[in-house]
């Protein structure tokens, strides 16, 4: 066939019967919510940062107002934790509303959504890596507190090797854990990304 | 502009478009129900655009624009599907064809080449076959246009080639 002739069949094709879609199917389609994996990824984001919210209020509430006042601290550090989490939904949030220029032309559109997304991975993985010292210790103080109110002698050179272990324990399983499952959650899509944007530009 | 007849518009542009998105979802969705949720979410991405076009492009520049953009950089999973090595082979076992006439057989031939390319070779097809202009491909592709003639020069012998297949019967067992 010549290149004229697939031309002109293309441009001789007509809807299929039953793929023509009515008004009133397109009325309902405008209310529904985007499928992409950016708008899923941001409702997934929105949805974790009010199951934090409501699973650490509770505990803030009741280390403020329960044991007479005296795990009040612990009640602040959770406070502290959850202004650090929201630190954190806040950014991913920004970082994923950049990802997608979709009225842009294409080339862009992916470049942007390449750089965009390499930003995301290194704080996701930096903000979940480095988020493990930070809970390891407030575990840590946790029991300590708990321990310390039945056995007020405490040898705090073992105390504190622990902590420095259980710290190190944790934190280089989690990196290793994350780089595997970062990887397995983008690693192909940056591979395809990439492999698009080289195309575009090899001559 | 008033919602509804914010939505009335869009409504009118998009079954005017019918035809190109049609064709987009065709060549971009491996299967029926991933055409069905391509063309739903090019609609979703369209309408959410809408507002903020202002005309500084042309309307079908924006479309493809948006549509292919959708269509390529688009994360989720194919189903479950197996290119055959056959192009002869591959729409036909897909479709729920109730029509087939001449002209769909070579509709047919033409989308089994189209499906051998890249990504990206399929949007340059499409452009080609819908008789756009490089200036206008570049505006949508975002590819200086020298390096787009390079390409569409290969595409267009990959395209000849395989077509001939088609044609002669090479590859049919």
């Amino acid at each position: 066939m010549e290149l004229e002739t697939l031309k002109t069949i293309w441009k001789d094709q007509d809807l299929p019967p039953g793929e023509e879609t009515s008004r009133d199917q397109l009325m309902a389609l405008l209310q529904k919510k985007s499928t992409g994996p950016i708008a899923r990824m941001r409702r997934n984001l929105r949805k974790e940062a009010i199951l934090m919210l409501v699973s650490y209020i509770p505990c803030i509430l009741l280390y403020w107002l329960a044991f007479d006042g005296l795990m009040s601290g612990v009640g602040w550090l959770f406070v502290v934790l959850l202004l650090f989490f929201y630190v954190y939904y806040y950014r991913k949030n920004q970082l994923l509303k950049r990802m997608l220029c979709i009225s842009c032309e294409v080339r862009s559109n992916l470049a942007g959504q390449l750089k965009t997304l390499r930003r995301y991975i290194r704080f996701y993985f930096w903000s979940s890596t480095l988020i493990v010292p930070l809970m390891t210790s407030f575990a840590f103080g946790i029991a300590l507190n708990n321990r310390r109110l039945e056995h007020p002698s405490i040898n705090w050179w073992r105390v504190i090797s622990l902590l420095l272990l259980l710290i190190a324990a944790f934190t280089v399983g989690i990196y290793f854990f994350n780089r595997w499952y970062i990887n397995k959650l983008y690693g192909r899509h940056i591979a395809k990304l990439q492999q698009l944007l080289s195309e575009m530009d090899e001559d | 502009m008033q919602n509804q007849d914010l939505q009335e518009a869009f409504i009118r542009l998009v079954n005017d478009s019918r035809g190109i998105l049609y064709k987009i979802c065709r060549m971009y969705g491996a299967t029926e129900p991933d055409r069905q949720d391509l063309f739903q979410e090019i609609v979703i991405q369209l309408w959410r655009s809408y507002p903020s076009f202002r005309g500084e492009s042309k309307f079908s520049t924006w479309l493809y624009r948006i549509a292919l953009n959708t269509a390529i950089s688009d994360l989720r999973k194919q189903r479950r599907y197996i290119t055959p090595t056959d192009p002869d082979l591959l729409p036909t076992q897909l479709q729920d064809i109730q029509y087939s006439t001449e002209k769909e057989e070579q509709l047919q031939s033409l989308y089994a080449a189209i499906n051998r390319l890249t990504e990206l070779e399929k949007a340059l097809t499409m452009l080609y076959l819908e008789d756009k202009s490089y200036t206008e491909m570049e505006e949508i592709l975002g590819i200086p246009q020298n390096n787009l003639r390079v390409k569409m020069n290969r595409i267009k012998d990959k395209l000849r080639k395989m077509t001939k297949e088609a044609a002669y019967g090479i590859g049919n067992a």
